[in-house]
Parts: C-alpha cells; structure tokens; sequence
C-alpha cells in the first residue's frame, strides 16, 4: 500500500488508542480526586500532576474542573482528547478511501459530539463527565467498526500497529509516573486510601476486573506490578502490548527477512519473556526507549517521512 | 406550504397557469401532503446526514469553517424520457465531435487548414499544448469524463451553455443527493420510475481500464488529487473508494526510465492509468508549470512513450475553451456530417474585430466572461452590473480582446426550491456527465445546481449555490 496512506493509517491507530487512553484516565482520576479531597487535598492534587506527567500539556487553573477542561479540550493542550481526536480525524480524511463509511462516520460523529462540548464554554462537572462517557462510547464505537467492517489487509495491520504500540508506550508511562508514588508511600500514608491508588491505577488501565479474576480481591503491591507487566493475557499488560506489536510487524513484513523494527521489538519481547525479579522503574525505562527506537525504524523503513 | 411559480422564465414545474406539470404532478402532490413542522423535520435531518457523512467541500479564501456542506434542496429536478433521449443524443455528437476536433489539431490539423476555426485562435489558447503535437494518446481518447453544463432558455429549449474537459467534478454530488433524499424522503421514489445513477463508479472503472496499456495483467489504476485542502477533495477520495482505486497525491509516485510507480511501503509499484484531478499545468514541473509541487517530475514524458494513460489527457482543456465553444456547430458538420442536435448560445468572440466592436458597444446587455476561467470567476453580468464595473472590464476587454467572448443574457429556467418562506423558484442548470471509453455513455441526469439567493443566476458551489437530486423518468412500458 501508499507509504502516505500506512503513515496516516499508522497515526490514526496512535491517536486513537491516545484519546481513549486519557478518556478513561480522566474518569478515574476525576473519581478518585473526589474521593480523596476531603482526606488528603495534597494527593487529591498530585493525581492531576501525575496525569500531568503521563500525557503532557498545559493545564490553565488548578481546579478539578479546569483539569476537567484542560485535558478534554484545552487549547494549549496537544495531548487533550479533543486534539488527538481531531488529528485521528484528520488522517482518516486524508485516507477515507482507505476506510469503511462505517469507520469514518463514527469517528466523524465522535469528534463532532465532543467539538460541540467543548464550544460550550457553561459546561460544570456532571456535563464534563458526560462528555468523557459519551466520548469513551464513541471511541468504542469507533474501534468496533474497526474490527467489524476494515478488511484484514495492510491497511488494518497499520493501523491496530500504531494503536498497539500507542497503549503499550502509554501503559509504560502510566506505570513510570506512579510507581515511585506507590512504592514509597509517605510514612503518614492512611492504609485504606493506598489501597484506593492501587484500584485506581488498576481501572486506569482497565485491568481491575481482569487482575482480580487471578487474584482475587487483594490488592497486593507487587503482584499488581507483576500483573501490569507480564500477565500474558491482559490486553493491556507491558508483555501483551509487546507481543501485539512483534505480531502486527511480522506479519507486515511478511515472509521476508528481519526488519530493523522488528529486531527491536522482537528483543523487547524476549527480554520481557525471560526477565527475572528485578526493579519495575529501570525496566519501565527501556521499554520507552525502545519503542520510540521502533517507531524511528517504523518511519525509516515504511513511511519515508 | 406556500408554492410560488415563476413569473419570468421558464418554470420546471408549472405551467405559466400555475397547473403542476404533468410529469412533477405525483411528485408535487406527495410534498403538499406534508405539514409545516414534518418538512422542517426532514430538513434539518438531511443536514445533520451531510455533516456526519463529512460530505463537505472546501471554500478558498474562507478562514473558518473550510469545510463547508454543499446544501442539498429536496425537491427533485425531473426530466421526462422523451426530452432525455434528445439530451443524450446531443451530447453524444458533441463529444464525439469533441474527440474529432481534438485528435485532429494535436495531428493533421485539417479543420485548420480547411478554415473551419482560424489556427491562430487555437494556437493562442492557453489550453492547447503544443508540445503534444502529434502525440496521440491511448486508444485516441482524449476526454474520457466531460461534464457539460446546459441549461434551459424561456422557451424550455435545452441549449449547451459550456463543455467541461479536463476536471468537471460533481458527479459525487449527483450520487450522494440520490443517497440522501431516499433516505430523507423515501416516499417520493414510490410512485415514479426514477433511472439509477449509481452503477458511475463500475462504469467510470471501465472507462478507466479500457485504456490501460497493460492488457495482460490486471492494471493498476490511481486517482491524482491535489490533496486534503482542495475543494473537490471528497469527490476524489469518494470515487477512490466507490471504484476500489488507489487515491495518490503527486508526491506518491516517481518516474523512472519513463514509467510511473507509486511508492508503496513494499517498494515500488506499476501504474498504468492516472485519473487526474490536477489541471495540466500543475501535472508536470518538467513540461508545464515549474514551480508546482502537486505534480509529477517525469509524468508527461511517460504519457508521450505511451507508457501511462493519462485521464483526461493532458492538452483537452482548449476543447472547452469558451472561445473554442463559438464554433462547436461548425466542427460537428463538418466532422459529422450532421447538424447539432443541442443547440447552444450566440457568441460574441473579442478575437473576431466585427464582434468586439459590437461587444464593446452592448457591455451592459451581454454576459462577458474571460475565455479560460471557470466556477463563474471572472466574468460580467451587464444587465446587473453597476456603471464602473462595466467600465473596469471594457478596459480590460480592449487590453486583451482574445480572451473575451461574450454571449446575450440566458433566462435561465426555474424550479420550486424549498426556502424558509415556502417552496419558492430558484435559477437551475444542469451537468450532464459523459463518459468515453469503449462507447460514449452518458450518466442519466446529472448535477442540477441551483442559485439559492432569490433572482441569483450564480448556481456555482463555492458562490452560494447548492443542488438538486435530478430524475430522469424510465420510458414507459408500453
């Protein structure tokens, strides 16, 4: 296929899987600061920095509402959910042909419903609220026609390539800016509000359900750890992103010789596959490093930007 | 609802009594059943349709909103078999004539030599490409698509107006109009034979595949766009995907040893046939305009070795040419053998001296227009045209007269169009889409445009004009 075309099908996956990624963490974050306020305004704070830290922008005022705001639409925000919706939107214009009617029609609505909010300038807490669910519902939506109506050609490979390596990135920087929070609890920490961090960043990454399937209802810090990076069946554990990602290169490259991102990747996998106990951070580290290394060999090898 | 007829002009759908004409009478009946409340209801879903779909164009010059819907009208634009048959036919001979004329002065040149059109006048067209001369392109074609804009004079005569040969877009439109108002409007498609329009792509598609060079393997055929930003960008991103195409942009595809690839993410990769969405001049820096970046490095001299069909070929833009047009009667007789089936209007030529002084004179009778421009720039209206504006184009009429023509102000004809003040006439035209490949087929019905402002004659998109869904009656069985 048009090296042009996998590039925006390739960004589409990315942007995507970025809006949904920070849907879902701002609902949890909004709920958890809530939750917390009255207790500990110093953490309630802290949540909205770390989100801060996971998908960078600038945020204007420090209110949870303009938080709220700030990564649904701000303006000066290139990581809010409205922006990445927009270029999402934008690369699927560019490439419609490419597409179903089904896919661009869904995305299309998804943004136009958000835009609208967001011109809203009255909007209070329930309103933002209902603006993350109904957007979360589309960029579902959107991923269900993905799945129900794109042919299994190269074009599709693309795209759920980008969208892998987008949650297994943004996954690795969630954990990154948490952990050193959680692992070193300040010695006035109250015990059940660490245990509601520990659910929290469970559901951020839509793993509470599946976690507790192995696990039961005890949240135990390290076996948490251990599940987010190398339970082989959670979608969105460090192990599972990495192996999705190796699958969707080889499979593009065909049965041809190694490519240089799939060298990288496939590294990545097997280190991931054997590691031994050792410390989460540096590990975190790497898989960051390594994966902007693919997408640079990615844009190399296929897009020739 | 209020219904109005129009009192100067012809009226599509009533008589000068104010009777619905026959053929609109079910059609009419059917929207006077509807309340106030339940029209408005439709409308505003219809909207809603354009704006999901993403069905827009691009206005240039526009700082917000770039994406702009084109406003679809609901009442359908109806022609009867029998008035179709004749429009088919002429445009059959038109465009074979076309094909003749084309062939002829990129070749021999004997309608030149014959006198029928002064060489002079072909040579200055900025349109005619004399670098082509004597290249002919695969299978002698030279205008596969051409989307020719007719309209109707007081009398309800159907006179050509002008011929589209290089890039006429809006056949998207006429197929997403026939979308749209079924789906809005189901109830109308219920009592009339209305003939289907949307087999285009697959027909497009063969017209396409008919000159592909390579026989023996399967073609690989590409839409050239501009890009996002044009303003027919979703036409050619909808044609791509309705014919299963790929949609390339200049900078997709390299030229080597003579022939065109694409670069594709498993390297590069054959094309055979380009319908292009890029005026000549920006197709090749190498042979045309030097400063464009939406062309191909390479493209025309690949054309010239026969290597790649070129859709439609580069050079037929000086078919269209509005001075060229003056003389399309005299080029079917002579080709043909025969008399034109479609009239067309009188034309002044600044080119001939006899008739520019009688332009000069009549400024503020005639409609002016400037030979190569097109989309309703730059041209005068002169019966509505203000003392300077007039003033301002003799000047420049007088400056470069070969690019002038002029032609006697057309009524053109006018159909009931829904308005926030009821159903009220609007000015109409038609294109036609014509396409070239094994035979000449011609789409039926076509784009009807309508000037939206009450009195306007402007029916161009990007200048307030919207359009209609347009029937064309099956024959009936007898």
């Amino acid at each position: 296929m048009l090296s042009r075309v996998a590039n925006a099908l390739y960004w589409m996956g990315r942007y995507l899987e970025r809006a949904e990624n920070l849907t879902r963490c701002l609902l949890v974050t909004e709920e958890l600061s809530t939750e917390i306020h009255a207790f500990n305004e110093k953490l309630a704070q802290a949540e909205w920095s770390d989100l801060g830290a996971i998908f960078p922008g600038d945020v204007d005022g420090g209110s949870d509402l303009d938080h709220l705001r700030g990564f649904l639409a701000g303006a000066r925000n290139p990581y809010s959910i409205l922006f990445s919706l927009g270029k999402a939107r934008e690369n699927a214009r560019a490439v419609r042909e490419a597409l179903s009617v089904e896919v661009f029609v869904t995305l299309n609505e998804t943004y136009r419903a958000l835009e609208a909010h967001a011109s809203d300038g009255s909007a209070d807490r329930p309103d933002v609220r209902g603006a993350l669910s109904t957007t979360h519902t589309g960029l579902l939506s959107i991923v269900g026609a993905v799945e129900h109506t794109l042919s299994r050609d190269q074009g599709w490979l693309f795209l759920k390539l980008g969208e892998s390596l987008e949650r297994v990135y943004r996954t690795a920087a969630y954990l990154r800016a948490k952990l050193p929070g959680l692992l070193t609890p300040p010695p006035d920490t109250d015990i059940p509000l660490y245990y509601v961090q520990w659910r929290s960043l469970l559901r951020s990454l839509s793993s509470l359900e599946n976690y507790r399937k192995l696990h039961g209802a005890r949240l135990e810090p390290h076996a948490v750890i251990e599940f987010m990076l190398f339970d082989p069946h959670a979608p969105r554990s460090i192990l599972f992103g990495a192996a999705a990602v190796k699958a969707h290169l080889e499979e593009i490259s065909g049965t041809r010789e190694l490519t240089v991102p799939a060298r990288i990747v496939g590294r990545l996998h097997a280190r991931l596959c054997y590691h031994d106990e050792g410390p989460a951070l540096p590990l975190l580290d790497d898989v960051q490093a390594e994966l902007g290394r693919t997408h640079d060999a990615l844009d190399l090898l296929y897009f020739g930007t | 609802m209020k219904w109005t007829h129009e009192a100067s002009g012809f009226d599509e759908a009533f008589e000068p009594s104010g009777r619905a004409r026959p053929h609109y009478k079910t059609v009419l009946s059917i929207l006077q059943g509807f309340s106030g409340p339940e029209i408005e209801r439709r409308e505003r879903l219809q909207k809603l349709s354009l704006l999901n779909q993403g069905i827009t164009f691009t206005v240039y010059g526009e700082k917000d909103g770039i994406e702009r819907i084109f406003p679809f009208d609901f009442v359908p634009r109806i022609i009867p078999a029998a008035e179709w048959r004749g429009i088919e036919a002429g445009l059959v001979q038109r465009i074979t004539a076309l094909g003749l004329f084309l062939r002829d002065i990129y070749g021999e040149q004997k309608c030149l030599k014959d006198g029928i059109v002064p060489a002079p006048l072909v040579y200055s067209r900025h349109e005619y490409k004399r670098e082509l001369l004597g290249v002919v392109p695969p299978r002698g074609i030279f205008t596969h698509i051409v989307g020719t804009d007719i309209i109707r004079n007081d009398a309800g005569e159907y006179l050509v107006l002008e011929d589209n040969c290089r890039c006429p877009s809006g056949v998207s439109y006429v197929l997403e109009n026939r979308n749209l108002l079924q789906r809005v409007f189901p109830e109308l498609f219920g009592a009339s034979p209305v003939q289907p329009v949307k087999d285009y792509p697959d027909l497009l598609l063969q017209t396409l595949q008919h000159v592909a060079s390579r026989m023996s393997q399967k073609p690989v055929i590409v839409i050239l766009t501009p890009g996002l930003y044009n303003s027919a960008y979703f036409e050619h991103s909808f044609l791509a995907r309705e014919m299963g195409v790929f949609l390339v942009e200049g900078h997709d595809l390299i030229v080597e040893d003579n022939h065109v690839f694409m670069r594709t993410t498993q390297g590069k990769q054959r094309v055979d046939v380009i319908y292009r969405r890029i005026d000549d001049d920006y197709l090749d820096p190498l042979a045309f305009r030097r400063d464009s970046i939406l062309g191909v490095p390479g493209l025309v001299n690949a054309y010239r070795d026969g290597h790649v069909a070129l859709a439609n070929a580069p050079g037929a833009g000086v078919a269209d040419d509005k001075s060229i047009y003056a003389f399309i009667p005299a080029l079917i007789r002579y080709y043909l053998g025969e008399d034109a089936r479609l009239p067309q209007v009188p034309t002044y030529l600044g080119f001939r001296q006899a008739d520019l002084a009688y332009i000069l004179d009549h400024l503020d009778t005639l409609v002016v227009k400037t030979t190569g421009d097109s989309g309703g720039y730059g041209m005068l209206m002169g019966p509505f045209a203000t003392k300077t504006e007039i003033e301002a184009f003799r000047d420049k009429v007088r400056r470069n007269p070969g690019n002038y023509i002029a032609q006697p102000l057309v009524n053109l004809s006018a159909h009931a169009t829904y308005t926030d003040r009821g159903f009220e006439p609007r000015r109409i035209d038609l294109r036609p889409f014509v396409l070239y490949g094994d035979k000449i087929r011609v789409l039926p019905g076509g784009l009807t445009r309508v000037a939206l402002r009450p009195g306007s004659y402007v029916v161009n998109s990007s200048q307030g004009g919207g359009s209609k869904d347009t029937w064309v009656l099956a024959p009936r069985e007898a």
